[in-house]
């Protein structure tokens, strides 16, 4: 085969193409996409999760690239923006312990409250308040400074810049019925479509004045051959300086080289993010766990990565990635190993795209030279939500729907890496379009009343130690002594709200946002959605008292082909770094049965209900692993937190 | 750790993958397989030798060898051995033993390792001998054991099929630390009809139709795992994980030398401590990254002949058999996919109440533990990235750019096995993923890729988001992204392969001796159907 005639067509290609090259920062977040299509013109359709009623591809089509046919278009856009960096965290005995790693970029009042940084685009698309009167402006020093209670806060993209707006002075302007041509003294920089306030003119072709605020004209055509600049006249291409639009009323005068005419696109966000921003937020911000994310299945997820540099490391020009880790089928290309793909530098944003894998419980990390930036920090937690979230009625007919698309499909037949068949037993539990799962179990086996991501961590403080002192880590010698869940040893794991650290700028700083209570009212269950990430060794995860039931492992229903649920109970679990488990915790002793949609008895509990309920009061999580019970030298604490079985 | 070591960590710490762009580009790409020896009557011997690691050093070891050519080789591509395959006296891991599931096996082992080192012995778990202690032998406390210099006879029945482990059942602690290890592979005695007849399901016999047209040949040791039609596979691995402690092999050198020296006591013995125990070693096969993706039987590994640098195609279902050999648990961690686990230690998981069904669960971190053998089953395809991995443009000239995907029952292009998007998901047929490409490649997709200045690559980047070199070269012509720094072990013109990293996640075990990158990782290919993979290479 010859890759020639290839070239030569590309070479050709090269002259016209314009790739949008040049942005160090930028942030990717449309509000419609193929899959998400939006016909309307509030660009607000993909910002929220529609209930799900059927599968987007029902049946085999000629061609995807028109969006869906046939079926409902399920799930949403949802975006996110982290930074690679550094930061420091508090340790469990006082120490603030140095670390290469992430922290928020978007969604930040979402994160300092415990939750993810996804937002939707409405929110992501926000420009940033750079206006100190504004409602939503920040106080200086954000984020370690908050707003004032009460006042709004900003949830978007830090440093989301409005394009400057062109500005383009006015040659002629004419009327032909209610066509305007608009000729510039210059190429015409907008496009079909944008919105161009014409001011200076004269009436009727100035912008229409409503409520004192200029409501701008919208171009309807670009490259309009005019008798002033043409190629006769030496203007190669001359049509490119003219543009139409519709006017309101038809019989305007002919106006020629207007004294102060301009015509100005009104400005609009193209995702342009300010340096200045997004180095005063996100520099020596880091977190641990890195910011949470979580998606829906069905959702289109953008997650830009903006690498600020490492302050206190100045000698390291290190790249950082995003690798979603345990994602099926993924791309070598969004996978985030460096060898096999591409990795940001600094200075620079990378954007990933994917669509929303298998619901269930997965992490990410920085792929570069894992042994050190994952024992440095570089380490968070991701879940995908399942569509039974989203579905009304029978839960087994839900699951049965979802057998409708190929991509949702669960075969046991032809598929030997699907993990949820149909189940053997029809329970008739039924969702309301409320209820949350874990898995898309179709038997409601996995479904909770609160849910707790818990990161299982450890650092080496010589490693750390080290790494900040600019020289080489050893990795066989390699010790942690910090043994952490969600960032935290104990007994900052029992404290409520974000933890500050103060940096080398004798700043505080939100180092680490997630607290581990587990909070769960009498009756209820909850779901422990654990990923372990530590670098060196296995860790045990006990609970004393309650037990474990563990549903999920790697993020796949624990379900075998024959659809039996092959759930287990236990008082602790083992995982060793790269591994993630889901874990229900039943503070329920007795349930009554479950009530099919229809109103008929069916098989097995009700999750959802509860006859007796527990005793309430406060039970433990702590690690086995006696000699991480210790922060350092302190022989107390480590790799534990408090089960708060709360009366209800 | 010395100052020496310390300058050479950060050195390659900084200038990562030099070291494995050096070693790659020496060898050229090189795949896997599973290779062994076939008996059912094997004559090993265990002797000593020095073992290569990336970092320069050469390490004492034991191993497992062949005390005279054994009956035969295998996998027999095209009816011939692999190149230079071989079995010496001395390797890392022991021959991989190839039988029939039913077969009489007889292991006669010499013990030819220092007189020092006592007794040594094998221990099959998961068989039952079927002879007393014979020749030479003296009974030890797990099994027979052979003298130094003495030959002992194990025998055996393969009574089921699968992926198990042997190694030294005589003081084990420095035995297996020292290298005494290796595989038995029992294959099925009734390969099912379904699988015989080839994958996929949906067009059986099409793989091996794709394989013809592309002239490639068949590498596989069978055509199922099991007696089951849920085991069938298109091609197989074998990962054997271990780690070493330098201090353990260097103590245990030091004192075979000074027992052999002139004036040394009668009865003179080791006593090695091998606790506390710190590997700096963490191996794959035997050998650490980059070392094991050079090819199988490489002239400058002569006592560690298996490699791992799997390789496959979208849609093929590949059988990994994942051994842990040493002393600590390692979580192998495959990007790209899960894994079903269909067996622990040969004895296939099913469900309790169809046993037509696989019950193991499916993994994406495939936790190796000591002594214990698994199988599980990967493949790759694709199906949901939303955006067509081949790049195709429905608006393009090219012929290439516009072939059909015509979807199966389960949505694949598996009716096309000539052609390069054969297994293609076809839901995200023409997808473009570009809002605004720069070459032949769909557009008015959801993303614009950074400015090339802006990021760097490595050695295993093909060059562009999209699978195969014709995808790729349309995308961003024959050098690929600049500054193509890296590509060197995925041409974009002749592989371009989407390159997945399978490593150890406890991932201070990914370095060799405390340099990164290095122990037990190596990168898995899935390349486009018009790659020609050739594992003997």
């Amino acid at each position: 085969m010859t890759y020639t005639r290839c070239w030569i067509f590309l070479g050709i290609l090269s002259a016209f193409a314009a790739p949008a090259f040049g942005q160090s920062f930028r942030v990717q977040c449309p509000t419609s996409t193929i899959t998400h299509p939006d016909t309307t013109p509030t660009q607000l359709v993909n910002s929220s999760e529609p209930a799900y009623t059927k599968p987007t591809y029902p049946a085999s089509s000629t061609d995807y690239t028109t969006g869906n046919t046939g079926g409902a278009v399920n799930g949403a856009i949802k975006c996110q923006q982290i930074s690679g960096g550094d930061g420091y965290a508090s340790m469990g005995d006082g120490t603030q312990t140095y670390m290469f790693s992430f922290g928020p970029l978007s969604g930040l009042p979402d994160i300092a409250a415990g939750g993810p940084g996804t937002v939707a685009p409405t929110t992501f698309n926000t420009p940033y308040p750079v206006n100190a009167s504004a409602s939503n402006a920040l106080p200086p020093g954000y984020p370690d400074v908050m707003p004032a209670t009460g006042a709004v806060d900003y949830h978007g993209a830090i440093g989301l810049a409005n394009e400057t707006p062109h500005i383009e002075t006015v040659y002629d302007a004419s009327e032909s019925g209610q066509l305007v041509t608009i000729v510039l003294n210059t190429v015409v920089p907008f496009a079909v479509g944008d919105q161009v306030i014409i001011s200076g003119v004269g009436p009727g072709y100035d912008s229409r004045i409503v409520s004192n605020a200029a409501v701008p004209w919208t171009v309807t055509k670009v490259g309009v051959p005019n008798p002033f600049f043409n190629v006769a006249q030496g203007t190669p291409n001359g049509a490119s300086y003219a543009f139409q639009y519709t006017a309101i009323a038809a019989g305007l005068a002919e106006v020629a080289q207007p004294a102060s005419g301009t015509a100005a696109d009104v400005s609009k966000v193209t995702g342009h993010v300010d340096a200045r921003q997004a180095m005063d937020v996100g520099v020596m911000n880091g977190n641990i766990p890195a910011p949470l994310m979580a998606i829906d299945e069905d959702d289109e997820f953008f997650l830009t990565l903006t690498n600020v540099g490492m302050i206190m490391r100045p000698d390291l020009f290190e790249q950082h990635t995003v690798h979603f880790h345990g994602y099926p089928n993924a791309s070598a290309f969004y996978d985030g190993v460096p060898d096999a793909s591409v990795a940001i530098n600094i200075g620079g944003s990378f954007t990933y795209y994917y669509l929303a894998p298998d619901a269930g419980t997965y992490f990410w990390h920085c792929h570069i030279t894992p042994p050190e930036h994952l024992q440095m920090g570089m380490v968070g937690q991701l879940y995908v939500r399942p569509r039974q979230n989203r579905w009304s009625g029978d839960l087994y007919t839900g699951l049965n729907t979802q057998q409708g698309d190929l991509r949702t499909a669960c075969s046991s037949a032809t598929d030997i890496l699907c993990s949820n068949p149909l189940p053997a037993v029809q329970t008739g539990a039924s969702n309301t379009g409320v209820l949350k799962y874990a898995y898309n179990d179709g038997d409601g086996s996995t479904y909770y009343d609160v849910e707790y991501p818990l990161q299982m961590h450890a650092f080496d403080p010589n490693f750390h130690f080290v790494g900040m002192t600019f020289n080489p880590e050893g990795f066989a010698d390699m010790k942690d002594k910090y043994f952490m869940l969600n960032g935290r040893s104990y007994p900052d794991t029992v404290t409520s709200g974000p933890l500050q650290t103060p940096s080398v700028d004798g700043v505080n700083h939100f180092s680490q946002p997630l607290p581990s209570i587990i909070s769960i009212p009498a009756g209820k269950r909850a779901l422990l959605r654990i990923s372990e990430l530590n670098v060196s060794e296995y860790h045990t995860l006990a609970s004393l008292g309650i037990p474990m039931q563990v549903i999920g492992y790697n993020a796949k229903l624990l379900r075998d082909q024959a659809g039996n649920n092959l759930y287990y109970t236990t008082n602790s679990i083992t995982l060793g770094g790269g591994e993630s488990l889901d874990v229900i915790l039943d503070t329920c002793a007795v349930r009554p049965t479950v009530t099919t949609s229809t109103g008929t008895p069916g098989t097995g509990p009700d999750y959802t209900k509860c006859t007796t309920a527990i005793t309430a009061g406060t039970y433990y999580l702590y690690t086995p692993n006696l000699d991480h019970l210790s922060n350092d030298a302190e022989n107390f604490g480590g790799q534990m937190t408090e089960v708060r079985v709360t009366p209800n | 750790m010395s100052a020496t070591t310390t300058k050479q960590a950060i050195a390659t710490n900084r200038l990562l993958p030099l070291a494995a762009i050096a070693a790659l580009m020496s060898i050229g790409a090189a795949q896997a397989a599973a290779p062994g020896i076939t008996g059912p009557t094997f004559n090993l011997v265990a002797t000593p030798a020095y073992i290569s690691q990336p970092d320069g050093q050469t390490v004492y070891s034991w191993g497992y060898g062949c005390s005279a050519a054994p009956s035969g080789f295998a996998p027999m591509p095209k009816g011939a051995n692999l190149p230079n395959a071989s079995c010496s006296s001395m390797q890392i891991p022991g021959p991989t033993l190839i039988v029939t599931e039913g077969q009489t096996v007889t292991v006669n082992l010499t013990n030819k390792l220092p007189n020092a080192a006592g007794n040594t012995s094998i221990l099959f778990p998961g068989f039952t001998l079927t002879n007393p202690c014979n020749g030479a032998g003296v009974q030890g406390l797990l099994t027979c054991e052979a003298p130094p210099n003495g030959t002992i006879t194990y025998t055996f029945v393969a009574s089921s099929p699968g992926t198990r482990a042997y190694y030294s059942g005589t003081q084990g602690d420095l035995q297996v630390e020292m290298g005494l290890y290796g595989a038995i592979i029992v294959l099925p005695n009734n390969v099912p009809a379904v699988c015989t007849a080839g994958l996929p399901v949906t067009a059986p016999g099409n793989n091996a139709a794709a394989q013809t047209n592309w002239g490639e040949s068949d590498f596989r040791l069978a055509a199922s795992a099991y007696d089951h039609p849920k085991t069938c596979y298109d091609r197989e691995y074998l990962f054997q994980f271990s780690e070493m402690d330098p201090n353990v092999h260097s103590q245990a050198l030091a004192q075979v030398t000074a027992c052999s020296a002139p004036g040394a006591p009668n009865g003179c013995h080791l006593n090695v401590p091998t606790e506390p125990y710190h590997p700096a070693y963490f191996m794959i096969n035997g050998r650490s990254m980059p070392d094991d993706m050079d090819p199988n039987y490489a002239m400058q590994y002569p006592h560690q002949p298996y490699n791992g640098n799997p390789h496959m195609h979208p849609g093929e279902l590949t059988l990994l058999r994942i051994i842990g050999q040493g002393r600590w648990q390692h979580p192998f961690h495959e990007h790209g996919n899960h894994v079903r686990i269909l067996a622990r230690d040969g004895n296939l998981i099913l469900s309790q109440t169809d046993n037509s069904s696989l019950a193991g669960p499916l993994l994406f971190t495939t936790t190796t533990t000591p002594g214990l053998a698994m199988d599980g089953i990967f493949y790759w395809t694709g199906k949901g990235l939303n955006w067509d991995a081949y790049g195709h443009n429905p608006k393009s000239g090219d012929g290439l750019a516009k072939l059909p995907c015509t979807p199966d029952a389960n949505g694949y292009n598996t009716g096309a096995p000539t052609a390069v998007n054969f297994w293609e998901w076809c839901q995200d047929h023409n997808k473009p993923m570009q809002a605004a490409p720069f070459g032949d490649v769909p557009a008015g997709g959801p993303v614009t890729l950074p400015d090339p200045n802006l990021f760097a690559n490595g050695p295993w980047y093909g060059g562009s988001p999209y699978l195969g070199p014709d995808a790729t070269v349309r995308a961003v012509g024959p050098t690929g992204t600049t500054p193509p720094s890296g590509t060197i072990a995925n041409s974009p013109t002749g592989e371009a392969g989407f390159a997945f990293m399978w490593h150890s996640h406890n991932e201070r075990e990914i370095t060799t001796n405390n340099i990164f990158p290095g122990g037990m990782l190596m990168m898995m290919l899935v390349d486009s159907r018009e790659f020609v993979i050739d594992e003997s290479n």
